[in-house]
C-alpha cells in the first residue's frame, strides 16, 4: 500500500520540477509574477537537483582486496586463458542460479567470451575437485552460458573472482 | 546449349541436373537469366581494399573499449569525392560493432516490428448480428424433419459463422528494451562483417542530381538499395533533392534507425555523427539502471 502512494508522490514531485524548470530556463521576470507577494527563489534549485536520480550505475571505487561488503573487484589485468567473464552492469560476477519443476537445481554462468568449452572444462574440473563428482553442464553457444546442474553459485563466483575476472 | 544437350542424352530432367551440378564445380549462371547492373555480389564478387592500418585515423570511439577487446578499423569513405580510393580510418566500438550474431534476436525483433503496429479488421457476423432468423422455421414435433430454432444457425447457408474473427483485434506488444538494443547491435554488426555497412565523413554531395548519387552506389557496388543515416535531420540540400524521387536510395535520422530498415536495404551507409549517437545511446543501455520511472522524466544523466 505504501509503496505505489510513495511512487504517486515522486512521480508528484518530478513533475513538479519539470514545471519549475521551465520558468528557471526562461527570462526570469519577477515582477509580473502571476502570485503576488511570492518571491521565487532560484539559489535553491540545487537542492532540487540532487534529489533527481541517475541513469548509469556508477564506477566502484578502488579497493585493494575485498571491500567491506564482500564484493571482490576484478584485477587490473585479465588472466591469460582463452575466454573473459565479463562483470555484469552491477559490477558483480554473473553467476545465477536458477529452478525449475520445484526442485531442478542449476547454476548459470552468464556474459562469457572467447572459448566457452575451456571454461565449461574447468569447471567440470573445478567442481571435481569440490564435490567428487562430475556434475552435468550444458554450453550454449547462442547466447554464450554455461549451465551447471546443481547449486554452486558461491563456490564458481570465488572461484572466478580469483581468476581475476 | 550445353545443357540441352545433356538434357536430350538423359532423357529426364532430373538426373541431367543433377549430373551437371555434380562435375561442375563453379555456380553455373544461366545464359537466359538477365541480372540487373548494380547486382552485389553477382556473377563477380567485388574485392574491397584491405583496411590499411597505417592510415590516419579520423574518429576514435569515445567510450573506452574493455581491455580484452579491440576497436574494429574501417575505410571511412565520402560521398563527394570522385576518386574511389578512401583515404581514412574509423574505429568503432566492439560492444556496438562486434557482438555475437544473435539471429534470432534479429528474427524476433523484426517479427515484432512487423507486428505490433498492426490491427486486424478482419470481422464476421455471429448468429445474433445476421438478420433474420428469430422465427422457429417449423415446429419441433412432427414435420419429419431434423429439429431447427433458426435459419441464421451456423449450419445453415447463409448463417451467421460460429468462432469467426471478432472485430478489430491489436496485436501490439513490446518487446523489452535490452532486446531491441540486442537486436540494433546484431543488426549493426552482421551489417558491417558482411561488408554491407561503410561509414561516410558526411551527407554532403556536389550537385543535386539524382544521377550522380545512382553513378556513385554503382561504382562503390552498394548494390540497388541503400540506407543513408545521418546524425540529425537536418541534412544538407543536395542530398534531400537527390534522393526525394528515388524508393531505393533512403535517408533517415539516427533516432530513426530501426533492425528492419536496416535488413531491408542492401547498403546501409552511416555518418559519424550517426556513429556517434549510436554508440553513445547504445552502450549507456549497458550500464543504466532499470527504469525508476519513464525515460522521459528528467534523470540527472540521461544521455
Amino acid at each position: 500500500m505504501a509503496a505505489p502512494i510513495l511512487r504517486r508522490t515522486t512521480l508528484g514531485a518530478l513533475n513538479a520540477v519539470v514545471r519549475l524548470q521551465r520558468p528557471c530556463s526562461g527570462s526570469a521576470t519577477s515582477t509580473s509574477s502571476q502570485y503576488p507577494g511570492i518571491v521565487e527563489s532560484h539559489e535553491e534549485y540545487h537542492f532540487v537537483e540532487r534529489l533527481i536520480p541517475p541513469t548509469q550505475v556508477p564506477r566502484p571505487p578502488k579497493h585493494t582486496g575485498p571491500a567491506p561488503s564482500g564484493w571482490i573487484p576484478p584485477k587490473d589485468t585479465l588472466p591469460d586463458l582463452p575466454y573473459v567473464v565479463r562483470r555484469s552492469r552491477m559490477h558483480n560476477i554473473p553467476v545465477y542460479t536458477d529452478i525449475t519443476h520445484g526442485n531442478r537445481h542449476m547454476t548459470i554462468i552468464r556474459k562469457i567470451e572467447g572459448d566457452l568449452w575451456a571454461l565449461e572444462a574447468e569447471v567440470r574440473e573445478f567442481l571435481t575437485n569440490l564435490t567428487g563428482r562430475t556434475p552435468a553442464t550444458q554450453v550454449n553457444e547462442i547466447n554464450k552460458s554455461i549451465r551447471i546442474k546443481g547449486y554452486f553459485d558461491k563456490e564458481l563466483q570465488t572461484w572466478l573472482a580469483e581468476k581475476g575476472f | 546449349m550445353m545443357l540441352r544437350g545433356l538434357l536430350l542424352i538423359c532423357g529426364t530432367k532430373g538426373p541431367g541436373i543433377r549430373l551437371l551440378s555434380s562435375f561442375s564445380s563453379e555456380p553455373i549462371v544461366p545464359p537466359n537469366l538477365i541480372l540487373p547492373p548494380g547486382l552485389k555480389d553477382g556473377p563477380v564478387k567485388f574485392q574491397r581494399p584491405p583496411v590499411d592500418l597505417s592510415r590516419p585515423v579520423q574518429r576514435v570511439c569515445k567510450v573506452p573499449v574493455p581491455p580484452h577487446l579491440s576497436a574494429r578499423t574501417v575505410w571511412l569513405e565520402s560521398l563527394s569525392e570522385q576518386e574511389d580510393e578512401p583515404t581514412g580510418l574509423v574505429q568503432l566500438h566492439p560492444d556496438v560493432f562486434d557482438v555475437p550474431p544473435r539471429i534470432d534476436v534479429l528474427h524476433q525483433v523484426v517479427t515484432w516490428q512487423r507486428n505490433f503496429k498492426r490491427i486486424s479488421y478482419a470481422k464476421t457476423k455471429t448468429r445474433a448480428e445476421v438478420r433474420g432468423g428469430g422465427r422457429k422455421p417449423w415446429p419441433q414435433k412432427g414435420t419429419g424433419r431434423a429439429r431447427q430454432g433458426s435459419i441464421r444457425s451456423p449450419l445453415w447457408r447463409g448463417g451467421g459463422v460460429a468462432h469467426g474473427p471478432r472485430g478489430p483485434t491489436s496485436y501490439y506488444y513490446m518487446l523489452p528494451m535490452k532486446l531491441r538494443v540486442l537486436g540494433l547491435k546484431t543488426a549493426l554488426t552482421t551489417k558491417l562483417t558482411q561488408n554491407d555497412l561503410h561509414i561516410i565523413d558526411s551527407t554532403e554531395i556536389p550537385s543535386p542530381d539524382p544521377q550522380y548519387l545512382l553513378d556513385l552506389i554503382n561504382r562503390q557496388h552498394w548494390g540497388e538499395s541503400v540506407l543513408i543515416v545521418d546524425a540529425n535531420e537536418d541534412m544538407s540540400e543536395n542530398i534531400l533533392s537527390a534522393t526525394i524521387d528515388s524508393k531505393k536510395i533512403n535517408l533517415i535520422p539516427a533516432i530513426g534507425i530501426n533492425v528492419y530498415s536496416m535488413l531491408k536495404h542492401d547498403t546501409v551507409l552511416l555518418t559519424i555523427g550517426a556513429v556517434d549517437f549510436l554508440e553513445e545511446k547504445l552502450l549507456w543501455q549497458d550500464v543504466r539502471y532499470s527504469a525508476l520511472y519513464p525515460f522521459t522524466l528528467p534523470y540527472s544523466d540521461f544521455p
